[in-house]
Protein backbone atom coordinates (compact mmCIF):
# COMPACT_ATOMS: atom_id res chain seq x y z
CA UNK A 1 0.00 0.00 0.00
CA UNK A 2 3.04 2.32 0.66
CA UNK A 3 5.51 3.25 -1.93
CA UNK A 4 9.23 4.08 -0.89
CA UNK A 5 9.17 4.99 2.45
CA UNK A 6 12.51 6.16 4.68
CA UNK A 7 11.00 4.90 7.86
CA UNK A 8 10.40 1.17 8.34
CA UNK A 9 6.74 0.12 8.13
CA UNK A 10 6.29 -0.73 11.34
CA UNK A 11 7.30 2.48 12.83
CA UNK A 12 5.19 4.60 10.87
CA UNK A 13 1.60 5.49 11.76
CA UNK A 14 0.58 8.87 9.68
CA UNK A 15 2.15 8.94 6.09
CA UNK A 16 1.26 11.76 3.88
CA UNK A 17 2.17 11.22 0.08
CA UNK A 18 1.73 13.40 -2.58
CA UNK A 19 -1.52 14.96 -1.13
CA UNK A 20 -2.89 17.92 -2.53
CA UNK A 21 -5.55 19.70 -2.07
CA UNK A 22 -7.06 23.05 -3.59
CA UNK A 23 -10.53 25.15 -2.80
CA UNK A 24 -11.55 26.24 -6.30
CA UNK A 25 -8.39 28.09 -7.92
CA UNK A 26 -6.69 28.57 -4.89
CA UNK A 27 -3.92 25.75 -3.98
CA UNK A 28 -4.05 25.26 -0.17
CA UNK A 29 -1.54 21.88 -0.15
CA UNK A 30 0.95 21.02 -2.98
CA UNK A 31 2.58 18.30 -2.78
CA UNK A 32 3.12 17.10 0.30
CA UNK A 33 5.12 14.50 1.49
CA UNK A 34 5.93 13.30 4.76
CA UNK A 35 5.38 10.81 7.64
CA UNK A 36 5.37 10.67 11.33
CA UNK A 37 6.83 8.00 13.46
CA UNK A 38 4.93 6.28 16.12
CA UNK A 39 5.84 8.16 19.59
CA UNK A 40 6.94 11.42 17.56
CA UNK A 41 6.68 14.82 18.47
CA UNK A 42 5.85 16.92 15.51
CA UNK A 43 5.15 20.29 15.41
CA UNK A 44 3.95 22.49 12.27
CA UNK A 45 4.56 26.02 12.25
CA UNK A 46 4.34 28.75 9.48
CA UNK A 47 2.61 31.69 8.75
CA UNK A 48 -0.97 32.57 8.84
CA UNK A 49 -3.01 31.05 6.12
CA UNK A 50 0.01 28.52 4.82
CA UNK A 51 -2.14 25.54 4.92
CA UNK A 52 -1.34 24.78 8.58
CA UNK A 53 -4.57 23.87 9.62
CA UNK A 54 -6.40 22.25 6.43
CA UNK A 55 -3.24 19.87 6.43
CA UNK A 56 -3.83 18.81 10.19
CA UNK A 57 -7.66 18.20 9.21
CA UNK A 58 -7.01 16.56 6.13
CA UNK A 59 -5.30 13.82 8.45
CA UNK A 60 -8.78 12.62 10.40
CA UNK A 61 -10.42 13.87 7.27
CA UNK A 62 -12.43 16.68 8.23
CA UNK A 63 -11.44 18.30 5.13
CA UNK A 64 -11.16 15.96 2.25
CA UNK A 65 -8.32 16.15 -0.44
CA UNK A 66 -7.88 16.35 -4.28
CA UNK A 67 -5.02 13.61 -4.88
CA UNK A 68 -2.51 12.10 -3.18
CA UNK A 69 -2.83 9.66 -0.41
CA UNK A 70 -2.58 9.57 4.05
CA UNK A 71 -2.61 6.38 5.50
CA UNK A 72 -2.85 5.92 9.31
CA UNK A 73 -1.04 2.61 10.26
CA UNK A 74 -1.27 1.09 6.77
CA UNK A 75 -5.11 2.19 5.96
CA UNK A 76 -5.58 4.79 3.42
CA UNK A 77 -7.55 7.65 5.25
CA UNK A 78 -8.70 8.95 1.68
CA UNK A 79 -9.63 5.70 -0.09
CA UNK A 80 -13.69 5.46 -0.60
CA UNK A 81 -15.39 3.17 2.54
CA UNK A 82 -17.97 3.02 4.06
CA UNK A 83 -18.83 5.74 6.77
CA UNK A 84 -18.47 3.09 9.65
CA UNK A 85 -14.94 2.88 8.29
CA UNK A 86 -14.10 6.24 8.25
CA UNK A 87 -16.05 6.87 11.68
CA UNK A 88 -13.44 4.16 13.06
CA UNK A 89 -10.57 5.73 11.96
CA UNK A 90 -11.79 8.96 13.39
CA UNK A 91 -11.95 7.34 16.32
CA UNK A 92 -8.78 6.40 16.44
CA UNK A 93 -7.14 10.04 15.56
CA UNK A 94 -7.42 12.44 18.80
CA UNK A 95 -7.93 15.75 17.77
CA UNK A 96 -7.84 19.17 19.50
CA UNK A 97 -9.45 22.23 17.90
CA UNK A 98 -8.31 26.11 18.51
CA UNK A 99 -11.27 26.75 19.83
CA UNK A 100 -12.13 23.65 22.15
CA UNK A 101 -15.24 23.11 20.87
CA UNK A 102 -16.62 21.41 23.97
CA UNK A 103 -20.42 20.45 24.07
CA UNK A 104 -21.74 23.44 26.54
CA UNK A 105 -25.31 21.09 26.79
CA UNK A 106 -22.81 18.48 29.02
CA UNK A 107 -21.27 18.56 32.06
CA UNK A 108 -17.32 17.92 31.78
CA UNK A 109 -17.94 14.39 32.82
CA UNK A 110 -20.35 13.54 30.74
CA UNK A 111 -18.03 14.93 27.41
CA UNK A 112 -15.61 13.09 28.30
CA UNK A 113 -18.15 10.01 28.45
CA UNK A 114 -20.34 10.63 26.11
CA UNK A 115 -17.80 9.42 22.64
CA UNK A 116 -16.59 5.76 24.49
CA UNK A 117 -20.18 5.20 25.61
CA UNK A 118 -22.21 6.32 22.14
CA UNK A 119 -19.09 5.28 19.98
CA UNK A 120 -17.72 2.41 21.58
CA UNK A 121 -20.44 1.13 23.72
CA UNK A 122 -18.40 1.12 26.79
CA UNK A 123 -20.89 0.77 29.82
CA UNK A 124 -21.52 4.17 31.30
CA UNK A 125 -20.06 3.49 34.70
CA UNK A 126 -17.14 2.29 33.26
CA UNK A 127 -16.54 5.52 31.26
CA UNK A 128 -17.46 7.56 33.79
CA UNK A 129 -14.86 6.01 36.26
CA UNK A 130 -12.09 6.52 33.59
CA UNK A 131 -13.58 9.94 32.18
CA UNK A 132 -12.54 10.75 36.20
CA UNK A 133 -8.71 9.54 35.93
CA UNK A 134 -8.77 11.09 32.99
CA UNK A 135 -9.93 14.21 34.56
CA UNK A 136 -7.48 13.84 37.21
CA UNK A 137 -4.34 13.34 34.97
CA UNK A 138 -5.40 16.87 33.72
CA UNK A 139 -5.76 18.80 37.00
CA UNK A 140 -9.51 19.05 36.70
CA UNK A 141 -11.11 16.15 39.27
CA UNK A 142 -13.05 18.85 41.25
CA UNK A 143 -15.11 20.49 37.73
CA UNK A 144 -16.32 16.96 36.76
CA UNK A 145 -19.85 18.06 37.32
CA UNK A 146 -19.63 21.68 35.80
CA UNK A 147 -20.31 22.84 32.62
CA UNK A 148 -18.33 24.47 29.74
CA UNK A 149 -19.77 27.63 30.74
CA UNK A 150 -18.04 27.37 33.92
CA UNK A 151 -14.50 26.58 32.95
CA UNK A 152 -12.05 29.32 31.93
CA UNK A 153 -10.28 28.59 28.58
CA UNK A 154 -7.37 27.54 29.62
CA UNK A 155 -10.12 24.05 31.89
CA UNK A 156 -11.64 24.12 28.57
CA UNK A 157 -8.83 22.93 26.28
CA UNK A 158 -7.88 20.47 29.07
CA UNK A 159 -11.18 19.06 29.24
CA UNK A 160 -11.55 18.41 25.74
CA UNK A 161 -7.52 17.11 25.55
CA UNK A 162 -9.20 14.33 28.33
CA UNK A 163 -11.98 13.99 26.02
CA UNK A 164 -9.81 13.20 22.94
CA UNK A 165 -7.73 11.28 25.48
CA UNK A 166 -10.95 9.20 26.15
CA UNK A 167 -11.14 7.19 22.74
CA UNK A 168 -7.72 5.58 23.81
CA UNK A 169 -6.47 7.06 20.13
CA UNK A 170 -2.46 6.15 19.57
CA UNK A 171 -2.45 9.13 17.87
CA UNK A 172 -3.20 13.05 18.60
CA UNK A 173 -4.03 15.98 16.52
CA UNK A 174 -3.56 19.60 18.05
CA UNK A 175 -4.77 22.53 15.80
CA UNK A 176 -3.29 25.36 17.44
CA UNK A 177 -4.92 24.62 20.72
CA UNK A 178 -3.14 27.86 22.61
CA UNK A 179 -3.75 30.28 19.74
CA UNK A 180 -7.59 31.36 21.66
CA UNK A 181 -6.23 31.21 25.04
CA UNK A 182 -5.35 34.38 27.29
CA UNK A 183 -1.73 34.00 27.94
CA UNK A 184 -1.77 33.29 31.60
CA UNK A 185 -3.52 29.78 30.30
CA UNK A 186 -1.30 29.15 27.39
CA UNK A 187 0.83 27.23 30.83
CA UNK A 188 -1.18 24.44 31.86
CA UNK A 189 -2.55 23.38 28.55
CA UNK A 190 0.76 23.41 27.28
CA UNK A 191 2.20 21.20 30.47
CA UNK A 192 -0.57 18.25 29.95
CA UNK A 193 0.69 18.12 26.35
CA UNK A 194 4.11 18.28 27.51
CA UNK A 195 3.09 15.38 29.53
CA UNK A 196 1.38 13.36 26.41
CA UNK A 197 4.63 13.76 24.79
CA UNK A 198 6.70 12.44 27.26
CA UNK A 199 4.41 9.36 28.13
CA UNK A 200 5.32 8.43 24.37
CA UNK A 201 1.76 9.64 22.97
CA UNK A 202 2.29 10.36 19.36
CA UNK A 203 1.55 13.97 18.63
CA UNK A 204 1.30 16.51 15.18
CA UNK A 205 1.01 19.82 17.07
CA UNK A 206 0.10 22.99 14.83
CA UNK A 207 1.12 25.97 17.25
CA UNK A 208 3.16 29.14 17.45
CA UNK A 209 4.50 27.97 20.61
CA UNK A 210 8.04 27.91 19.55
CA UNK A 211 9.40 27.48 23.18
CA UNK A 212 6.93 23.92 23.29
CA UNK A 213 8.40 22.92 19.95
CA UNK A 214 11.83 24.06 21.40
CA UNK A 215 11.26 21.61 24.44
CA UNK A 216 9.46 18.80 23.06
CA UNK A 217 9.09 18.20 19.39
CA UNK A 218 11.39 15.56 17.94
CA UNK A 219 11.12 17.69 14.33
CA UNK A 220 9.71 20.43 13.28
CA UNK A 221 7.46 21.12 9.84
CA UNK A 222 7.86 24.38 8.17
CA UNK A 223 5.36 24.93 5.49
CA UNK A 224 4.77 27.85 3.42
CA UNK A 225 2.06 28.47 0.78
CA UNK A 226 0.88 25.24 1.16
CA UNK A 227 4.08 23.23 0.38
CA UNK A 228 6.36 21.40 3.34
CA UNK A 229 9.83 23.47 3.00
CA UNK A 230 11.45 22.43 5.48
CA UNK A 231 11.94 19.29 8.42
CA UNK A 232 14.02 19.34 10.73
CA UNK A 233 14.77 18.43 14.81
CA UNK A 234 14.13 22.02 16.42
CA UNK A 235 17.47 22.81 17.58
CA UNK A 236 18.45 22.83 14.22
CA UNK A 237 15.79 24.58 12.73
CA UNK A 238 15.77 27.02 15.32
CA UNK A 239 19.90 27.89 15.07
CA UNK A 240 20.28 27.31 11.74
CA UNK A 241 17.11 27.64 9.20
CA UNK A 242 17.88 26.31 6.12
CA UNK A 243 14.81 27.50 3.87
CA UNK A 244 14.81 31.98 3.34
CA UNK A 245 11.34 31.61 4.06
CA UNK A 246 12.10 29.55 7.62
CA UNK A 247 14.70 32.08 8.35
CA UNK A 248 12.07 34.96 7.79
CA UNK A 249 9.33 33.53 9.12
CA UNK A 250 11.79 33.05 12.32
CA UNK A 251 13.21 36.39 12.66
CA UNK A 252 9.48 37.85 12.17
CA UNK A 253 8.74 36.25 15.54
CA UNK A 254 11.87 37.04 17.34
CA UNK A 255 10.62 41.23 16.97
CA UNK B 1 -72.63 41.37 29.69
CA UNK B 2 -71.04 39.44 32.15
CA UNK B 3 -74.39 37.98 33.24
CA UNK B 4 -74.92 36.84 29.55
CA UNK B 5 -71.18 35.11 29.52
CA UNK B 6 -72.00 33.40 32.80
CA UNK B 7 -75.50 32.01 31.09
CA UNK B 8 -74.05 31.02 28.35
CA UNK B 9 -71.10 29.18 29.90
CA UNK B 10 -74.30 27.77 32.05
CA UNK B 11 -76.31 26.43 29.49
CA UNK B 12 -73.83 25.43 27.01
CA UNK B 13 -71.05 24.15 28.76
CA UNK B 14 -71.24 20.50 27.51
CA UNK B 15 -71.32 21.46 23.80
CA UNK B 16 -68.26 23.53 24.40
CA UNK B 17 -66.66 21.06 26.24
CA UNK B 18 -67.07 18.12 24.26
CA UNK B 19 -69.40 18.93 20.65
CA UNK B 20 -72.56 16.67 20.42
CA UNK B 21 -70.79 12.94 22.11
CA UNK B 22 -71.63 11.20 22.86
CA UNK B 23 -74.72 11.45 20.71
CA UNK B 24 -72.35 12.50 17.52
CA UNK B 25 -68.89 12.81 17.15
CA UNK B 26 -66.56 13.96 19.76
CA UNK B 27 -66.16 17.97 19.60
CA UNK B 28 -66.02 21.46 21.05
CA UNK B 29 -62.53 21.56 23.26
CA UNK B 30 -61.81 18.11 23.91
CA UNK B 31 -61.91 18.01 20.18
CA UNK B 32 -59.75 21.13 19.92
CA UNK B 33 -56.93 19.90 22.42
CA UNK B 34 -56.84 16.14 21.01
CA UNK B 35 -56.42 18.07 17.34
CA UNK B 36 -54.01 20.81 18.50
CA UNK B 37 -51.71 17.89 20.55
CA UNK B 38 -51.71 15.44 17.73
CA UNK B 39 -50.61 17.81 15.36
CA UNK B 40 -48.23 19.20 17.44
CA UNK B 41 -46.66 15.82 18.53
CA UNK B 42 -46.44 14.65 14.44
CA UNK B 43 -45.67 18.17 13.16
CA UNK B 44 -41.95 18.06 15.77
CA UNK B 45 -40.86 14.87 14.56
CA UNK B 46 -41.72 15.60 10.70
CA UNK B 47 -40.23 19.29 11.30
CA UNK B 48 -36.64 17.28 12.43
CA UNK B 49 -37.08 14.76 9.75
CA UNK B 50 -37.37 17.58 6.78
CA UNK B 51 -34.82 20.06 8.57
CA UNK B 52 -32.44 16.96 7.86
CA UNK B 53 -32.95 16.28 4.97
CA UNK B 54 -32.96 20.55 3.79
CA UNK B 55 -29.33 20.19 5.54
CA UNK B 56 -28.48 16.82 3.55
CA UNK B 57 -26.13 16.70 0.87
CA UNK B 58 -28.07 13.92 -1.33
CA UNK B 59 -29.94 16.13 -3.86
CA UNK B 60 -32.83 13.97 -3.93
CA UNK B 61 -33.44 13.73 -0.26
CA UNK B 62 -33.20 17.74 -0.46
CA UNK B 63 -34.83 19.06 -3.40
CA UNK B 64 -38.17 17.32 -2.60
CA UNK B 65 -38.17 18.65 0.93
CA UNK B 66 -36.83 22.75 -0.20
CA UNK B 67 -39.86 22.30 -3.02
CA UNK B 68 -42.57 21.25 -0.40
CA UNK B 69 -41.29 23.77 2.21
CA UNK B 70 -41.26 27.09 -0.28
CA UNK B 71 -44.37 25.81 -1.67
CA UNK B 72 -46.12 25.69 1.72
CA UNK B 73 -44.97 28.66 2.84
CA UNK B 74 -45.81 30.29 -0.15
CA UNK B 75 -49.40 29.34 0.19
CA UNK B 76 -52.31 30.31 2.94
CA UNK B 77 -53.15 27.78 5.26
CA UNK B 78 -57.07 27.83 4.58
CA UNK B 79 -56.09 27.04 0.38
CA UNK B 80 -53.90 24.15 1.32
CA UNK B 81 -57.15 22.59 3.49
CA UNK B 82 -59.66 23.35 0.97
CA UNK B 83 -56.75 21.43 -1.68
CA UNK B 84 -56.41 18.70 0.67
CA UNK B 85 -60.35 18.76 1.55
CA UNK B 86 -61.26 18.39 -2.17
CA UNK B 87 -58.61 16.50 -3.86
CA UNK B 88 -57.89 13.85 -1.53
CA UNK B 89 -61.44 12.23 -1.70
CA UNK B 90 -61.19 12.87 -5.30
CA UNK B 91 -58.00 10.98 -5.53
CA UNK B 92 -58.78 8.37 -3.14
CA UNK B 93 -61.73 7.74 -3.90
CA UNK B 94 -62.25 7.03 0.31
CA UNK B 95 -64.72 9.10 2.46
CA UNK B 96 -61.75 10.58 4.85
CA UNK B 97 -63.21 12.24 7.88
CA UNK B 98 -62.59 15.99 7.92
CA UNK B 99 -60.83 15.40 11.09
CA UNK B 100 -58.01 13.54 9.59
CA UNK B 101 -57.67 15.97 6.70
CA UNK B 102 -57.13 19.08 9.14
CA UNK B 103 -54.97 16.97 10.76
CA UNK B 104 -52.23 15.56 8.31
CA UNK B 105 -52.81 19.23 6.87
CA UNK B 106 -51.82 21.07 9.99
CA UNK B 107 -48.57 18.60 10.39
CA UNK B 108 -47.24 19.18 6.66
CA UNK B 109 -47.75 22.90 7.14
CA UNK B 110 -46.71 23.38 10.41
CA UNK B 111 -43.66 21.14 9.64
CA UNK B 112 -42.90 22.50 6.82
CA UNK B 113 -42.70 25.92 8.78
CA UNK B 114 -40.88 24.18 12.25
CA UNK B 115 -38.56 23.00 9.70
CA UNK B 116 -36.77 26.31 9.24
CA UNK B 117 -36.78 27.44 12.56
CA UNK B 118 -35.05 23.58 13.42
CA UNK B 119 -32.44 23.77 10.59
CA UNK B 120 -32.03 27.33 11.59
CA UNK B 121 -31.47 26.36 14.97
CA UNK B 122 -28.76 23.99 13.52
CA UNK B 123 -27.01 26.08 11.43
CA UNK B 124 -26.56 29.05 13.96
CA UNK B 125 -24.49 26.11 15.96
CA UNK B 126 -21.66 26.79 13.65
CA UNK B 127 -19.80 23.81 12.45
CA UNK B 128 -17.17 23.55 15.37
CA UNK B 129 -19.65 21.16 17.18
CA UNK B 130 -20.43 18.66 14.48
CA UNK B 131 -16.67 18.77 13.64
CA UNK B 132 -15.75 17.77 17.14
CA UNK B 133 -18.24 15.02 17.41
CA UNK B 134 -17.18 13.75 13.98
CA UNK B 135 -13.39 13.66 15.21
CA UNK B 136 -14.37 11.14 18.02
CA UNK B 137 -15.90 8.99 15.71
CA UNK B 138 -19.46 9.70 16.01
CA UNK B 139 -21.49 8.85 12.91
CA UNK B 140 -23.36 11.78 11.54
CA UNK B 141 -26.97 10.70 12.69
CA UNK B 142 -25.50 10.22 16.05
CA UNK B 143 -23.64 13.28 16.38
CA UNK B 144 -27.05 15.53 14.97
CA UNK B 145 -29.00 13.07 17.94
CA UNK B 146 -26.24 13.62 20.74
CA UNK B 147 -24.52 17.08 20.27
CA UNK B 148 -26.34 18.67 17.43
CA UNK B 149 -30.02 18.61 18.22
CA UNK B 150 -30.25 18.78 21.98
CA UNK B 151 -28.45 22.60 21.56
CA UNK B 152 -30.06 23.50 18.46
CA UNK B 153 -33.82 22.64 19.31
CA UNK B 154 -32.95 23.95 23.10
CA UNK B 155 -31.38 27.03 21.36
CA UNK B 156 -34.83 27.45 19.39
CA UNK B 157 -37.38 26.44 21.91
CA UNK B 158 -38.69 30.30 21.83
CA UNK B 159 -39.63 29.66 18.21
CA UNK B 160 -40.92 26.43 18.90
CA UNK B 161 -43.52 26.93 21.13
CA UNK B 162 -44.54 30.44 18.89
CA UNK B 163 -44.97 27.58 16.03
CA UNK B 164 -47.13 25.37 18.55
CA UNK B 165 -49.21 27.76 19.73
CA UNK B 166 -49.41 29.21 16.11
CA UNK B 167 -50.66 25.70 15.01
CA UNK B 168 -53.30 25.14 18.03
CA UNK B 169 -54.75 28.89 16.52
CA UNK B 170 -54.61 27.01 13.13
CA UNK B 171 -57.34 24.33 14.18
CA UNK B 172 -59.94 26.90 14.57
CA UNK B 173 -59.57 26.86 10.54
CA UNK B 174 -60.91 23.04 10.42
CA UNK B 175 -64.12 25.22 11.22
CA UNK B 176 -64.41 25.57 7.14
CA UNK B 177 -64.12 21.85 6.40
CA UNK B 178 -66.88 20.77 9.71
CA UNK B 179 -64.32 19.54 11.54
CA UNK B 180 -66.29 19.52 15.45
CA UNK B 181 -63.98 21.52 17.48
CA UNK B 182 -64.31 24.60 19.81
CA UNK B 183 -64.75 26.92 17.31
CA UNK B 184 -67.38 24.50 15.47
CA UNK B 185 -69.30 24.58 19.08
CA UNK B 186 -69.38 27.97 19.42
CA UNK B 187 -70.64 28.98 16.09
CA UNK B 188 -73.34 26.10 16.76
CA UNK B 189 -74.14 28.40 20.06
CA UNK B 190 -74.34 31.34 18.53
CA UNK B 191 -76.64 29.90 15.47
CA UNK B 192 -78.95 28.60 18.67
CA UNK B 193 -78.77 32.09 20.23
CA UNK B 194 -78.53 34.77 17.61
CA UNK B 195 -78.28 37.52 19.34
CA UNK B 196 -75.32 37.57 21.30
CA UNK B 197 -72.54 37.08 18.87
CA UNK B 198 -70.01 39.03 20.41
CA UNK B 199 -70.23 37.78 24.06
CA UNK B 200 -70.08 34.00 22.58
CA UNK B 201 -67.06 34.64 20.57
CA UNK B 202 -65.32 36.12 23.61
CA UNK B 203 -66.10 33.17 25.58
CA UNK B 204 -63.74 31.24 22.44
CA UNK B 205 -60.98 34.25 22.53
CA UNK B 206 -60.42 33.46 26.18
CA UNK B 207 -60.56 29.72 25.75
CA UNK B 208 -57.92 30.00 23.04
CA UNK B 209 -55.97 32.85 25.01
CA UNK B 210 -55.50 30.61 28.05
CA UNK B 211 -54.61 27.39 25.94
CA UNK B 212 -51.75 29.12 24.05
CA UNK B 213 -50.58 31.14 27.32
CA UNK B 214 -50.32 28.36 29.58
CA UNK B 215 -48.19 26.53 26.55
CA UNK B 216 -45.92 29.97 26.63
CA UNK B 217 -45.79 29.84 30.50
CA UNK B 218 -44.74 25.84 30.74
CA UNK B 219 -42.16 26.47 27.93
CA UNK B 220 -40.62 29.13 29.51
CA UNK B 221 -40.13 27.52 32.79
CA UNK B 222 -38.65 24.48 31.68
CA UNK B 223 -36.57 26.90 29.76
CA UNK B 224 -35.69 28.32 32.94
CA UNK B 225 -34.42 25.29 34.80
CA UNK B 226 -32.66 23.87 31.84
CA UNK B 227 -30.69 26.87 32.22
CA UNK B 228 -30.55 26.92 35.69
CA UNK B 229 -28.66 23.49 35.50
CA UNK B 230 -26.34 24.28 32.92
CA UNK B 231 -25.39 27.29 35.35
CA UNK B 232 -24.32 24.74 38.00
CA UNK B 233 -25.43 27.77 40.85
CA UNK B 234 -22.90 26.99 42.41
CA UNK B 235 -20.45 29.78 40.12
CA UNK B 236 -21.58 32.73 40.43
CA UNK B 237 -19.32 34.85 37.84
CA UNK B 238 -19.92 31.33 35.23
CA UNK B 239 -23.80 31.47 36.36
CA UNK B 240 -24.13 35.43 35.04
CA UNK B 241 -22.25 34.20 31.58
CA UNK B 242 -24.29 31.28 31.06
CA UNK B 243 -27.69 33.26 32.41
CA UNK B 244 -30.28 32.76 29.54
CA UNK B 245 -31.11 36.12 27.47
CA UNK B 246 -34.83 36.87 29.00
CA UNK B 247 -36.84 35.33 26.47
CA UNK B 248 -39.05 37.29 24.32
CA UNK B 249 -42.35 35.45 24.14
CA UNK B 250 -43.45 35.74 20.76
CA UNK B 251 -46.71 34.98 21.57
CA UNK B 252 -48.49 36.41 18.82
Amino acid sequence: MTASVSLPQELQTVRLSQVCKSYGDYQALKDIDAEVARGEVVVICGPSGSGKSTLIRTINRLEEINSGSITFDGQNIHAPMRMKELNLLRSRIGFVFQSFNLFPHLSVVDNISMSPIRVKGIPAAVAHEKALALLDRVGLSEKAEAYPAQLSGGQQQRVAIARALAMEPPVMLFDEPTSALDPEMVGEVLSVMKSLAAEGMTMLCVTHEMGFARDVADRVWFIDAGQILETAPPEEFFKNPRHPRAQRFLADLRH
Amino acid sequence: MINDIIAIVRDYWLLLLIGQYPNGPLGGLANTLILSALSIALAFPVSIIFALARLSKWPLLRWPVTALVYVTRGVPLLMLILWCYFLIPLWTGADVPSFVIMLTTLVVYQGAFLSEVVRAGIVALGPGQMDAARALGHSYLGAMRYVILPQALYNMIPSIISTFVSTIKDTTLGYVINVPDLTFAASQVNNQLLTQPFQVFLILAIVYYVICWSLTHVANRVERRIARRRAGLSNIRAAAVAAPPKIISEQP
